[in-house]
Parts: C-alpha cells; structure tokens; sequence
C-alpha cells in the first residue's frame, strides 16, 4: 500500500482528531450541495444534516480501524456517498419516486472505487455488528469487555472467572459468530461484489 | 473438534502459535480453503468489533462536534434573529404574515420530528438524605442533555436496582436520544408491556423511537394505543394529528 494521499486527507485526519475547526470547513463547504441535492429528492435539511453526519462517522471509522487514504478530492467522494446513502434511506422508507440521479459518468473510476471502498467496509461493519447481536447475552457480554479491556487477566477478574477458561470462552464466542457470519446472506452477497 | 479451531485461531493471531504448530497451522490455511475462509472472517470479526468498541466514546465525542457544526451550518433558518426597528412595523407585519403563511405551509407538508416531541421530565431521583452518588450524578447529566454520561451512570444504577422501572425507562431515552434505536426499543417494549406505573410513558416513548427514526406508519400504530385516559394520551393525539 504505497498510496499518496489527496491534500484533502486532512479532513480525514480531522475526523480522527475530533478537529472541529476543519470539520467545520466541511459543513461550510460542502454541505449546501448535500443539503439542495436531499431537498430535491423528497427529503429535508433534517434529512440531509443525518446522511452528513453518518457518512462522516462511517469514514471515520474506516480511517481508525483501516488506516483509510483518501486519494482523490474530497467533495466528489463525499458527494457521491451523501447522494447514494440518501437514495438507500429512500429506498428503505419505500419510496420509489426517486427524482433522477445525476449523471455519475462525470465521476472519475478511481474516485468510484474509494467510494465503493467505504460503502463495503460499512456494508461488512452492518453486517458484523447485526450477527454480534444475535449472540447470547452472555457472549456478548464477554467480547465487549474483551474488545474494551484488551487484557484477557483483567477481563477474567472482572467477570470472576479464570484466566483459562476467559481465553475458551472467547475463542467459543467468536467461532459463534464467524459461523452466523459465513452463512448468512449477506455475507454471500459481500463476496460476490 | 470445531472448539479447537477457533482456539488456534485466536492464538495464531495473538502470535503465540510457535515452531511446528505454527508450521502446521500456516500450511493448512494455504491447503484447506474452509479453514481458510473462516480465519478471515474471524481475524476481519477480531478487527471491526476490537476497533468499534475501543471507540465507541470518541465516536460519541465526534457525534456531539458533528451535531453543533450540523445545527450551525445547515438548520441556519432558526438562528437569524435580526433586529427590525420598530417604525418599520408595515413591513414586519408583512414579514410576520408571510412567515405564518410558510409556517402553516411546512406544517401542512413537512412530517413532525422528533426534537419537537422530545421535551423530557426532568429525572429526579435521589431522595432527601440520600447520599447516592451514581444517582445524583445520572441526574446532572441526564437534566443536563449530557447523554453520554447519563447513559453510563443509568447503566451503573440500572445494574445495581435491576427492578427500578423508572431508572429503565431514562435508560431507555437516553439511549434514544444516543440514536440507540434497537436497544432502546427493547427497553420501552419492555417496560410498555409490564405491570408499572410507567407501561404508556413507555409507549410512547416507543412512538418517540420510531418518530426519530421516521417509521411513521410504526409510530401512528404505537400511539393508536395510548388509552385516552393517560397522561400522554393528548401528546399522542397532536403527533397523529400531524403524521
């Protein structure tokens, strides 16, 4: 991975930093369009300040646990994953009047593909997160507090069991789940992209 | 059998596989494709929860920036409170007429949201000469908006008084208010559905849920059963009313 990031990547670093003062440059600069282009398309600013706001905790967390480089400028990217988050959120409140969807053949591939790259990484997170659900309550007690505390002794104290079977336990978990997770649906359906 | 493989999973991962069970662990995962296809689901598990818990409070802090720079740039209609001089008073009657006409407009097309429903009572209680800390505190937070900290210290006391409905039910709002839907709504399902004095205001706080969510068509079934005898019931009217 011998990326060079776009010097728009310090919004990405922003994210991470928490850096308000840039952050804010992203609201000032980019979010009108976001915001004219949902108001078009039967929604409202309400509508548009929640798909800015989640797509940005999405790149945030890609950049955490993915060390994600932004390559390319970052109003076609971020454009693109408002626009296509908003058609989704219509698509799931069922309704099928979406207005047109502007040509996306202006977007460059390669601006297509860090923007595919970050719908897939939430896409796999969802689906993740949704199976770690259907876990017993037990399962997902020890894995949060393993996922927390990183430091399988301290997890085994604080549940009062022993170090050995914390480690056990863990492991059982986890097969749990990479089991929900390789037969369901949409696991199939992630391969295949 | 199985159990085992997710032992070595994790001890390969945790490098702690060393000479020939290392060897022979890094030969299978090249000959068996199962074997395979299971550790990258589990190494890809290990990163995405590891790194989604670890998080979990800077999110909430990048939540809460994301929030006021949102209420900043985008909803600006509310915040421009120019000062008109008073002769001008034609004109500000026009400028009020109109407004009203707009008003009545967006009311008439626009669905409600939930900021306009949300007003909470305020959570009260530490009794007199009670000295719980972890209560007073939820308090402050939770009479204060700090959701985050409310929803630590009602964790806490929810654990602590695990038959307390009313320390639930604040549990369960700020969790909504954290956009912590699913939860949430076990929460208030639960509480709607029990034998306390809090089974409508959980009702409709359930409404509430999907209101912020906008499942509108769930939040008119939910407040369609709010007897008219409660306490909620003409909140309950007015949000049906406007959905």
């Amino acid at each position: 991975m011998s990326q060079k990031p776009h010097a728009d990547h310090i919004y990405i670093e922003a994210l991470l930093k928490n850096d308000s003062r840039v952050l804010s440059k992203v609201y000032e600069k980019y979010s009108h369009k976001i915001v004219s282009y949902v108001r078009k398309n039967s929604g409202n600013a309400d509508d548009a300040q929640d798909i800015i706001q989640e797509t940005l905790v999405t790149i945030y967390h890609q950049a955490k646990e993915k060390n994600f480089i932004l390559t390319c400028p970052f109003d076609a990217y971020f454009y693109l994953l408002c626009k296509r988050r908003w058609l989704n959120e219509l698509k799931k409140r069922g309704n099928n009047r979406v207005t047109i969807l502007e040509d996306e053949a202006s977007i460059k591939d390669e601006h297509l593909e860090q923007v595919e790259e970050t719908e897939l990484f939430e896409q796999q997170s969802q689906l993740f997160e949704s199976k770690f659900k259907e876990l017993g309550a037990k399962c997902q007690e020890l894995l949060k507090a393993t996922f927390k505390i990183k430091k399988m002794e301290e997890v085994a104290e604080l549940l009062g069991v022993t170090y050995g079977y914390a480690r056990k336990k863990k492991s059982q978990c986890m097969g749990q789940l990479t089991q929900l997770v390789k037969n369901s649906n949409e696991f199939q359906q992630l391969k295949d992209y | 059998m199985e159990e085992l493989r997710y032992i070595e999973f994790d001890n390969y991962l945790n490098n702690e596989l060393v000479g020939e069970e290392l060897t022979s662990f890094e030969k299978r995962l090249q000959s068996d494709a199962d074997f395979k296809q299971e550790f990258e689901i589990y190494k890809s598990l290990n990163s995405s929860l590891s790194s989604k818990f670890e998080n979990e409070k800077d999110e909430q802090a990048l939540r809460q920036t994301l929030n006021d720079l949102g209420s900043k740039y985008i909803k600006t209609t509310k915040k421009e409170t120019k000062v008109i001089p008073l002769f001008n008073y034609k004109k500000l009657l026009v400028a009020a007429s109109i407004a009203l006409l707009i008003g009545f407009f967006v009311f008439k097309n626009g669905n409600p949201v939930y900021s306009d429903f949300s007003n909470h009572n305020n959570l009260d209680i530490v009794a007199r000469g009670d000295s719980n800390n972890t209560k007073s505190k939820a308090e402050k937070a939770f009479n204060s908006k700090n959701y985050i900290e409310a929803l630590k210290q009602l964790t806490t006391l929810s654990n602590e008084h695990p038959n307390d409905v009313e320390i639930q039910l604040y549990k369960g709002i700020s969790l909504l208010e954290l956009n912590k839907y699913s939860e949430a709504d076990a929460i208030f399902e639960k509480i709607s559905t029990g034998s306390s004095a809090f089974t409508t205001k959980a009702t409709w706080y359930k409404a509430l849920n999907y209101l912020k969510q906008k499942k509108f068509e769930d939040c008119k079934r939910v407040l369609k059963t709010i007897p008219e005898a409660a306490e909620e019931y003409e909140m309950a009217q007015k949000l049906l009313g406007e959905l």
